[in-house]
């Protein structure tokens, strides 16, 4: 397994927001978390990612117990992330935001020296990073300045950039448009057939992950009711009661 | 830091060139003021408090351009410089290239460790306490008055040398501060467009994003502490030794607000526009305050105008007058 958690768990005063949740991600994997609002999910990301500390549980992440590390420790050892919110430097231009995160991977962000040849390799890392996501003709641009999807894709490039072992994106379909949504499902697809990286998404587009997933881990009130393939995970008792909207009918 | 602020403080292309121009302007303009101030010696002495006070704005643009902290006790640092490099003038040897560098070397390590507490603090928090350093250093000159002089501030500071020569001329004291000050501007613009001067702005843009890209901004936040607190050091010790004296008044926190006032004016994070800020400062200050004494009232509307108006001080503003004779230019010659 490339990470597992175990007995994770986080408390919000007397509130349960992820109670002893044991997770394994396989590596080349998609692996999609869902469950109502509510359920525990960006927590848990939070916990995985080193912005909370968990109160108790432990994560093992490509061997290494990285329980309590630093989100830019964890960076370091390949585990990016995307958030919720779009979360990119908006006054920046697009290629120096995934410029940025090159840098910080190759160790160089401190120096106040940098020869042109250098620069210019980092600058063509990150046209092939913006390449693959589809912004290569936009580099110029402020990212302020670009459309909600193109930034949800420039927030994926920047994780990218840090070539990363797994990355786990926190509902990189939200509050995208029907067209959008389906460049960003096949541009996962086809990050994970290309890079072979470990991807984790929370969304709740239920079809979406329905479709995209390899294994799906489905939570509600902190705790982890259902963790299988698509069609076990479509059939399950438990998880239809969690969803009493009716979203697994697709 | 408001968006206006921020984005104020983004170099585009346009005001890449823009700051080109002007800092061969500036250059230029400035390197010229001895030779038509000949007859009138007191012109050149405000011209060095003018640049003198540029150096302690780039300071701080450094912190607050680069990585976004809002310090309200910036005057700690120059106040500091000033008392520390004006003792070791009278205590040890009047050599400036001995007693200036041993005062950046002490505000290294003072700044390191006092900002090491700082920036773990975020937003207002950070603003606070550097009031309350401000306060505390202010509050230490007549606590220790028998070492600074308390009340009557530090007196009979030695005529400073260089290279074993007294400086005396006025001309060659402005000519020392302003080839400090042009130094200064060039290793901001260098670092600014530097790997660490990208990172800072990382911080700035987005801090907990720079977080999960792997920048430690922690340490990077310090690293922009220190380099600020530093130049401001220089600033006050260049004063101490220009001046003869230092008073406690270097350390109030009506002068951080000054500096403040320098940055905010000229424009944040543009580097060049701080200077513009504390020299057109400087000056009207002189003039206006021996006109009135409500200059303040007049300085702080004028503030609140250029706030509202031209968000990015007078440099964004220039800025964008400069942008649209381009366009104009461009559109009648096609």
């Amino acid at each position: 397994m490339i990470l597992e958690t175990s007995n994770i768990t986080k408390h919000f005063g007397g509130l349960k927001a992820v109670s002893g949740v044991n997770l394994k991600i396989a590596p080349g994997a998609i692996h999609s978390i869902i469950g109502p609002n509510g359920a525990g999910k960006t927590t848990l990301f939070n916990l995985i990612t080193g912005a909370i500390p968990p109160a108790a549980g432990h994560v093992v992440f490509d061997g290494n117990d990285v329980t309590g590390w630093s989100p830019e420790r964890l960076a370091k050892v390949g585990l990016a992330r995307t958030f919720q919110r779009t979360s990119i430097f908006k006054n920046l231009s697009v290629v120096e935001n995934v410029a940025l995160a090159i840098r910080s991977r190759e160790g160089v962000s401190r120096s106040i020296w940098q020869s042109t040849a250098s620069e210019q390799a980092i600058v063509s890392e990150a046209m092939d990073v913006l390449g693959k996501v589809g912004l290569r003709g936009r580099d110029k641009d402020k990212a302020g300045a670009l459309a909600h999807g193109y930034q949800r894709a420039l927030d994926i490039a920047i994780g990218l950039a840090l070539k990363p072992k797994l990355i786990l994106m926190d509902e990189p379909l939200a509050g995208m448009s029907r067209g959008d949504r389906e460049t960003i499902a096949a541009l996962i697809t086809e990050l994970r057939a290309s890079l072979g990286v470990t991807i984790v998404v929370v969304e709740h587009d239920v079809a979406m992950v329905m479709r995209l997933s390899d294994r799906i881990t489905v939570m509600q009130h902190g705790e982890v009711i259902a963790d299988a393939p698509p069609a076990e995970i479509r059939d399950n008792e438990a998880v239809r009661k969690a969803y009493l909207h009716g979203s697994f009918a697709a | 830091m408001s968006d206006s602020l921020a984005a104020s403080a983004t170099l585009s292309r346009d005001m890449v060139r823009t700051t080109t121009y002007a800092l061969v302007v500036v250059a230029a303009l400035g390197a010229s003021v001895p030779l038509w101030t000949g007859s009138m010696p007191f012109l050149l002495i405000l011209a060095s408090q003018a640049v003198i006070a540029a150096i302690v704005a780039l300071s701080l643009d450094l912190l607050m351009g680069s990585t976004g902290l809002l310090s309200f006790g910036h005057a700690a640092w120059y106040g500091f410089g000033a008392y520390l490099t004006g003792l070791a003038a009278k205590l040890l040897t009047p050599e400036m290239l001995i007693v200036l560098p041993l005062t950046l070397v002490a505000t290294i390590v003072l700044a390191t460790i006092i900002g090491f507490v700082l920036v773990r603090q975020i937003g207002k928090t950070f603003a606070i306490l550097t009031l309350a350093l401000g306060q505390i250093m202010f509050a230490l000159v007549f606590v220790m008055s028998g070492v600074t002089g308390g009340e009557d501030g530090l007196q009979g500071i030695p005529v400073p040398k260089a290279f074993g020569i007294p400086v005396v001329r006025p001309d060659v004291w402005y000519w020392i501060l302003y080839g400090v000050l042009l130094a200064a501007i060039l290793a901001s613009f260098h670092i600014r467009r530097s790997p660490l001067g990208k990172a800072w702005l990382a911080i700035r843009e987005n801090t907990e994003r720079a977080r999960f890209i792997g920048l430690d901004t922690g340490s990077l936040k310090l690293l922009s502490y220190v380099v600020s607190a530093t130049l401001a050091a220089l600033a006050g010790g260049l004063f101490a030794l220009f001046n003869g004296a230092a008073s406690s008044d270097l350390l109030n926190w009506f002068e951080s607000g000054k500096v403040l006032m320098y940055v905010v004016l000229g424009g944040v994070g543009t580097i060049i526009g701080p200077v513009i800020g504390a020299a057109v400062f400087t000056i009207t200050e002189h003039y206006v305050s021996s006109i009135t004494n409500s200059w303040l009232i007049y300085f702080g509307g004028f503030f609140v105008l250029i706030v509202i108006v031209a968000p990015g001080g007078l440099f964004g503003a220039l800025s964008s007058l400069w942008s649209r004779f381009g366009a104009s230019r461009r559109g009648a010659a096609s």
